[in-house]
């Protein structure tokens, strides 16, 4: 399984993402938007589904710096209780995917999360963000 | 017109079991879909990060976030984990980091 989990207490012995708010068929539906948009874009993309602290995008940005590429890595934060959705995008991401690119892309994402639909939404929202960033420059 | 105890059992006994089976499969039915998130309620359920592929970071920068631990390959971050820190993140965090994106709320 290719998916990250956060535990409360720290780190367990193995991901239950089960306990996380998607199905088994949404997290392979997230899984393969994921794996797409990395491997046709060359970014990282990576989602986090959980409470923020405020203030809520500095609380993104400092899950962002967590990642392992952050200037090469776009982080999709929701938090479904807040009503929340930052995305944030690292200084080499942003300059193919423009913050108008992530505002299109968040409001057809938040779209879907009003109807009740999170995983719709974060795979909708990978695949636009996916389609602006365009391919991976060939080295 | 007088009915009989086994008239009246005939016709009772199967209505009150329709009526019972339709209410069990209703209440079957929504805590199978417990977890559909639901705008305006309260959704419990375990923060999740999710990377596509952290077995293809690990042999980069991702070194440092992506410990190699037998049967742990998930991303240790979030409010619970501990800031990843080291010379591998010091280079990376060197200089302002711009960051752009977008907010939104619903």
């Amino acid at each position: 399984m290719t998916v990250g989990e956060l535990p409360e207490g720290g780190l367990t012995g193995r991901p239950d993402v089960l306990d996380g708010p998607f199905t088994t068929r949404q997290l392979l539906r997230l899984d393969e938007a994921l794996r797409m948009a990395d491997t046709s874009t060359g970014l990282t993309f990576s989602v986090y589904v959980g409470e923020l602290d405020e203030p809520v995008r500095e609380d993104a940005e400092r899950l962002h710096a967590k990642l392992p590429d952050p200037p090469r890595s776009v982080l999709l934060a929701v938090s479904p209780n807040q009503r929340v959705l930052e995305i944030v995008t690292g200084a080499a991401a942003r300059k193919r995917l423009s913050d108008r690119d992530c505002k299109l892309a968040a409001l057809s994402m938040t779209a879907a999360f009003s109807g009740g639909d999170l995983a719709g939404g974060i795979v909708a929202g990978l695949a636009q963000l996916a389609e602006h960033a365009g391919k991976a420059p060939q080295v | 017109m007088t009915f009989t105890l086994s008239e009246v059992l005939i016709l009772l006994v199967p209505s009150v079991a329709v009526v019972l089976l339709i209410t069990a499969l209703v209440f079957a039915g929504s805590a199978r879909h417990s977890k559909r998130y639901r705008p305006g309620r309260p959704f419990e359920f375990r923060p999740v990060w999710f990377l596509a592929a952290p077995e293809r970071l690990a042999g980069k920068v991702g070194a440092a976030a992506l410990p190699d631990r037998p049967g742990q390959r998930e991303l240790p971050a979030g409010h619970a984990g501990e800031p990843v820190e080291g010379p591998l993140l010091a280079a990376l965090t060197e200089g302002p980091q711009e960051v752009g994106g977008a907010s939104d709320r619903w």
